[in-house]
């Protein structure tokens, strides 16, 4: 093999350690080259204060090596050592690591599929364990432990374990142990066993779990040797076949076993190990129970016969009520399974149970006297709705158009009548997603289904269809709220009565919050804003506080036709009045009003403060406990003075973090819960690139030296830099969002009557002018960081049903996530120190990334220098920053 | 016995209470919460406490070591739930004996205690697998909308009374100078002094104006209140001894603490402006809410990015101003892991404690609880003004010229609860599967 390689120049020093009984031995400082010899890349250590005397020459590999930090490169040698140098600068591990990636790159056979199996199996100990007896258990356990220290160890001793059937031999010593009663020896097996299940082998796992030696193996961990007072009695419970309940018989032996193992599987990972875990394990866990239930699953659903006998437990001559029962159960369960599952499967199952009658059977189960299969009921149905909202409102419409009473009118109607409150709960949040005003245009997710989904075409209804449905059921939801009209006092409330109309109230707002013009109908024609006025003074708190939020809803929307709406009743007096009663505390509904105000004041919203002012300025000069209200009458006094002082005010505060207004969603989708979450909390978040977090970092210290929130800083009043035209258009959506929302001409059917065309020209000439932006860096840096606000804006939105989205629906990625993550100590702390924040401690992160990934990321464990080093390193890392 | 009492009895044997009693706790600390302020006040004496995680087993440990309700008066800093394998039992126990003992037990919220957080790090799948349901997990999460933001920590004593027993050969200590008063002392879980320090009693005014932490900040600073008209006020002191200092050490100022699970906020420069927020809501992704519970002290200058998503790192000369600015003397906080249970920084203007030991039941790690005394010199008199009217109160304000003392710091140390008393902690298998 002709190597073309160019040796890297220089010498870079250079510390060498040799990982001994699990502490990093220092061979000595020396300077590092790399080197071809004949034609064998090396990478050699001389000894800086002996220079004849080298500390390292080591055969380049195919793979094994990672980079950590900026200043290390980790790898494990032929006879299993593993070794690391720690590199004095940056630069020279650069280099050196450059020289080994491109060795690797040109050593022949790297990708070679068989690569795991024709291993130089000679350079690599093999490893035989004695025939166990419990004579010889503690050298067992002994050489288990030695060989789980390094990754060649692991490997040779999980091929010799697959090889030699070694779990089957083990486990009847574990009774025999038993027998004697030598605790010392079933804490040893227990201790063999679990080092054994840590090698995290697919194929060990899914052994364990087998029927003849799954109590074997569960019975050697019951004497775990960190409690040595306690046992567990993991086999009593696996050993009870009651446990699994068959509505309708599976015929098919291996899919019966496979659900059998799946439930060890879950009980290994949330009980036996559920302590021990390590995060390769614990995916490995997981990955064999995803393709398990996959299977599971896709067996179910493409078996007719099966299906049909399901589905006709539920037929009405069918008196078996118990049976019934587990029959909603299973179907629950599956439900609950497929929210795991990819998408086209999930649509699948789905499409298959809709076709037998599923929803006939919800149907049965939200109408059931208990309270508990009422709940089960709704949890399909929201399987349903979190799998295809849009489907689902397609079979609603359907209804509607054939004529035939559409589940939303059922739902409504249980509701009203629910008095279970966790059910009514879910009835709530169903019935939001079921009428989101917002109909999604497209779908995103591209859950396109097989032919099943023909009815999706029924999603080509004419809007004024939609809308009409939409008023309808508004109309018979909110009628409850509109009947209080009649209603002289709201003293005698009665516990649910309050409960509803929080709900009734959480609904329209979401509602409203979602579409700004669909919900206009029903609020005008109903005459709903006065009534939630009305609960205003309603003497539970947190009913004042759900029709507060309603109103700062409102608020947020600054849209003329809802301004007129609460400016016209009472409303402001109300919350005035909330404010005065409250006044001497410091508490939550106080807060709120505050709140209120203040983003009144801060987006400098005219109508309000003028008609508060004109209206209510003796009740505000008796609030002085804080400024707010000084200020707003301030600020209308400016107003009729008309300063410009007061314009420039408005432009600053329009560019601050935290004011800017809710905005629609401008794609339409409902919040689907949160992606790609599955692993640990800093992943979670981090959803940005690197220059992304620059900008932004960058974009909010600028603009925490230039104000906060109620700072007004000359420096800002000043217009700022002009900008290029295409640009312009998009900025001034940005800062004038407000504007093209109130803007009442825009793309709706609904204008707003002319009465408010005034007011809404009124609001026109508020906007601040282009050229009042930020200067140019702030502004792509702020541009990037609302096009990530977007996204929180719909996790507000969703946040609104208070509901758990499916957010493990993505499992499959998680399990990627989980295995990318098995980083080897990122040591955060060390970075922070050289970090003030123009460098980010977070690209520690992200750079373990590349360096994994040059590693072979087929071999799942190959990353791991060691286990126990390994383990070692994650806890420093939880140390440095772990977080709460 | 109440039915009250008698959940708690049952929680504390570490046995759930039926569901329609959870949602009947619900409710009632829903009622109760609603009057507390975003940001409570507290009086001294009282325990600090940060994570639990669903440790049950180890917050019995910390009651034993600091002390049972209502005897002790706690303030919990948020993060109930999550990871661990009893988060249920644990915070329903906590809010029982917040509705039992509403004075003696103070819950703020933590970045876990949300509808995302806890859907993906166990509370939510708990939930389902001991109540079947995810009906549980919706009571608790509109609970977790109402908790408090933070709290302030006020009438706390600058010194502390030595412990008498002390774990003699280990103790390890600044040497007790006369004239000296003890300042922070930490004990073990067998209540020995393991460590204390003692500083220099303050003795008059013209003493105290020359420590170092006296300098008047420059008026340019961005966020000087008197500038931007914000709600700031140079209200009473907040503690102690009111009026100048006139040569005896009881008139040093202890300045209020500050508690909160995450750290500070750009958003915020004044403890006032937390007052200002709607706090019913899931935690956002932004924001002053969002910083408060989830940011973290770093050894930078000004902000920085945190590697954590939400929230900034904030450094040094940020606490120092903020402390100064509003009259605090030290910033307590959770949220992050310390393997010796507290960690101060800055010189002392903020500490992190951690409540849960041995966290994830691997970590390794021991937990702290914080206890400020009370300070004696004003009679234990001032009243627990949670929701009365408290603007400005614990904002020393304006008056830069009086040093504000950072009040004795007893940290009690302690390890996991012992195998004998909790067993071997693990998750509750499904009941029956069909799949």
């Amino acid at each position: 093999m002709a190597l073309e390689l160019q040796p890297p120049d220089g010498r870079k020093r250079v510390k060498v350690y040799e990982l001994r009984n699990n502490d990093w031995f220092d061979r000595g400082t020396g300077f590092c080259t790399g080197q071809v010899l004949d034609e064998i890349p090396q990478i050699f250590v001389e000894s800086e204060d002996e220079p004849n005397r080298v500390l390292l020459e080591t055969k380049i590999l195919k793979d094994g090596y990672q980079k950590q930090q900026e200043t290390l490169i980790v790898w494990t040698e032929h006879n299993g050592t593993d070794m690391a140098l720690s590199f004095q600068e940056a630069e020279g591990c650069a280099v050196i690591w450059e020289f080994v990636n491109s060795v690797q790159q040109q050593l022949p056979g790297l990708a070679a599929p068989d690569d795991a199996l024709s291993d130089d199996l000679e350079s690599y100990q093999s490893i035989v364990l004695p025939a166990p007896e419990l004579g010889n258990l503690p050298d067992i356990e002994q050489m288990v432990r030695a060989a789980s220290m390094t990754q060649p160890g692991r490997d040779a001793l999980s091929k010799f374990i697959i090889r030699d059937e070694y779990i089957n031999k083990l486990v009847p010593l574990v009774t025999m142990a038993e027998d004697l009663e030598s605790l010392v020896d079933l804490h040893r097996l227990c201790n063999i066993m679990k080092s054994l299940i840590l090698l995290n082998d697919n194929t060990i796992i899914e052994t364990v779990v087998a029927d003849q030696i799954i109590l074997g193996v569960v019975g050697a961990l019951e004497y775990d040797p960190e409690f040595p007072a306690l046992k567990a009695n993991h086999r009593q419970y696996l050993a009870d076949q009651s446990r699994y309940k068959e509505v309708v018989p599976i015929r098919d032996a291996m899919i019966r076993m496979k659900i059998r193992n799946t439930w060890r599987l879950q009980y290994l990972k949330d009980v036996v190990l559920a302590r021990i875990l390590d995060d390769p394990t614990f995916s490995v866990l997981n990955s064999l129970i995803f393709f398990n239930q996959m299977e599971i699953v896709n067996h179910i659903q493409s078996n007719g016969p099966f299906l049909r006998e399901l589905f006709s437990v539920f037929d009405p001559r069918n008196a078996d009520a118990k049976r019934k029962d587990d029959a909603v159960q299973f179907l629950h369960q599956c439900a609950a399974i497929a929210k795991n599952l990819q998408a086209p499967s999930r649509a699948q199952l789905f499409g298959n149970f809709i076709s037998h009658g599923l929803f006939a059977v919800i149907a049965f189960a939200v109408k059931h006297p208990n309270p508990a299969m009422r709940t089960t009921g709704i949890d399909i149905l929201v399987a349903l709705l979190d799998h295809d909202p849009v489907m689902m409102r397609g079979y609603m419409l359907k209804a509607v158009n054939e004529k035939k009473t559409p589940l939303t009118d059922t739902l409504i109607d249980l509701l009203h009548a629910e008095t279970d409150l966790g059910v009514k709960n879910q009835l709530a949040d169903a019935i939001k997603i079921l009428l989101d005003p917002q109909i999604p245009l497209q779908d995103p997710l591209g859950r396109a289904g097989p032919d099943y989904f023909k009815v999706r075409s029924s999603n080509l209804l004419s809007d004024a269809f939609v809308q009409q449905h939409f008023d309808e059921s508004s109309k018979r939801i909110f009628q409850p709220l509109k009947q209080l009209a009649d209603r002289e006092s709201l003293n005698d409330l009665t516990f649910q009565e309050v409960t509803l109309y929080a709900h009734l109230v959480d609904i329209l707002t979401f509602f409203v919050r979602q579409h700004l013009f669909r919900t206009r109908n029903s609020i005008q024609s109903e005459n709903l804003a006065p009534r939630v006025t009305q609960l205003l003074a309603a003497p539970q708190k947190h009913l004042k506080l759900v029709a507060l939020k309603f109103f700062r809803t409102l608020i947020s929307l600054q849209d003329t036709f809802y301004q007129a709406l609460m400016t016209h009743n009472n409303t402001f007096g109300m919350i005035l009045d909330i404010v005065l009663e409250t006044m001497p505390r410091d508490n939550l509904l106080n807060s709120a009003c505050l709140e209120l105000f203040e983003f009144i004041k801060r987006e400098n919203i005219k109508p309000f403060i003028v008609h508060v002012v004109e209206k209510y300025r003796d009740k505000l000069e008796q609030i002085t406990y804080v400024d707010t209200f000084q200020s707003l009458t301030m600020r209308f006094e400016q107003l009729q003075g008309y300063s410009a002082e007061a314009e420039a005010d408005s432009a600053l505060f329009s560019q601050e973090e935290g004011s800017t207004p809710r905005r629609m969603p401008l794609n339409g989708q409902r919040w689907q819960g949160v992606k790609g979450l599955d692993v640990d909390e800093e992943r979670y978040f981090e959803t940005a690139d690197d220059d992304d977090e620059d900008e932004w970092i960058q974009e909010d210290r600028s603009s925490l030296s230039v104000g906060t929130p109620n700072g007004s800083t000359p420096l800002m009043l000043k217009p700022l830099v002009d900008y290029p035209d295409d640009d312009d258009d998009e900025d001034a959506m940005d800062t004038n969002k407000t504007d093209s929302l109130a803007n009442p001409a825009e793309g709706d059917p609904l204008n707003l009557p002319d009465v408010e065309a005034e007011a809404s020209s009124e609001a026109d000439a508020t906007p601040p002018s282009p050229a009042q932006t930020p200067p140019v860096p702030e502004r792509l840096a702020e541009k990037r960081r609302r096009d990530e606000e977007d996204e929180d804006e719909l996790g507000k939105l969703a946040a609104g049903p208070k509901r758990r989205s499916s957010t493990s629906s993505n499992s499959s990625a998680g399990i990627l996530n989980r295995k990318k993550n098995l980083s080897i100590g990122s040591d955060k702390g060390t970075a922070a120190l050289g970090g003030n924040a123009s460098a980010a401690p977070k690209r520690i992160a992200i750079n373990l990334g590349p360096a994994k990934s040059s590693v072979s990321e087929d071999d799942k464990s190959c990353t791991e220098v060691s286990n126990d080093g390994n383990e070692k390193e994650n806890r420093d890392d939880s140390q440095g920053n772990e977080d709460g | 016995m109440s039915d009250l009492d008698r959940a708690i009895e049952q929680l504390r044997a570490c046995r759930l209470i039926p569901e329609s009693q959870v949602r009947e706790l619900c409710y009632k600390a829903r009622e109760l919460l609603i009057e507390e302020g975003n940001v409570v006040s507290v009086d001294a004496p009282v325990t600090i406490c940060g994570d639990i995680h669903g440790q049950f087993h180890d917050l019995m440990e910390l009651f034993r070591v600091g002390g049972d309700v209502p005897d002790t008066n706690y303030l919990f800093m948020g993060d109930f739930v999550d990871r661990g394998f009893y988060s249920l039992e644990s915070f329903l126990l906590l809010l029982c004996l917040k509705v039992r003992y509403p004075d003696r037990m103070t819950l703020i919220r933590g970045n876990h205690e949300s509808r995302q957080i806890t859907t993906v790090y166990g509370f939510y799948d708990e939930c389902i697998r001991k109540y079947g349901s995810a009906n549980v997990w919706r009571y608790c999460c509109e609970v977790f909308d109402y908790l408090a933001l933070g709290a302030i920590v006020l009438g706390a004593s600058s010194e502390l009374e030595p412990t008498s027993s002390s774990a003699n050969d280990t103790t390890q200590s600044t040497m007790p100078i006369d004239d000296s008063e003890l300042e922070t002392e930490v004990l073990n879980s067998r209540g020995e002094v393991t460590m204390s320090t003692y500083r220099q009693r303050q003795r008059s005014s013209s003493d105290a104006s020359t420590d170092s932490r006296n300098i008047s900040p420059p008026r340019d600073i961005s966020a000087a209140p008197g500038q931007t008209g914000a709600p700031y006020k140079s209200g009473a002191p907040g503690t102690g001894a009111g009026g100048d200092s006139n040569g005896s050490a009881a008139t040093s100022r202890t300045g209020a603490v500050l508690c909160v699970h995450g750290g500070l906020s750009p958003l915020i420069d004044s403890v006032d402006k937390i007052r200002l927020i709607d706090r019913k809501q899931e935690v956002p992704h932004e924001g002053a809410m969002c910083d408060l519970l989830w940011s973290d002290p770093d050894e930078i200058e000004g902000w920085g990015l945190s590697p954590r998503g939400a929230g900034f790192l904030f450094g040094g000369d940020i606490v120092k101003r903020f402390n100064h600015l509003n009259g605090l003397s030290l910033v307590a906080r959770a949220h992050q892991l310390v393997m010796e249970g507290y960690k101060e920084m800055f010189d002392g203007g903020i500490v992190t404690v951690w409540s849960a030991p041995n966290y994830c039941y691997r970590c390794g790690n021991v937990a702290a609880i914080l206890e400020l005394g009370e300070d004696a010199s004003n009679g234990g008199i001032v009243a627990r003004s949670n929701g009365e009217y408290g603007r400005s109160n614990g904002v020393m304000g304006a008056d830069s010229l009086n040093t504000v003392v950072s009040p004795g710091r007893r940290y009690r140390v302690f390890e996991a609860a012992a195998q004998d008393t909790r067993g071997m902690p693990a998750k509750k298998p499904v009941a029956d599967y069909f799949l």
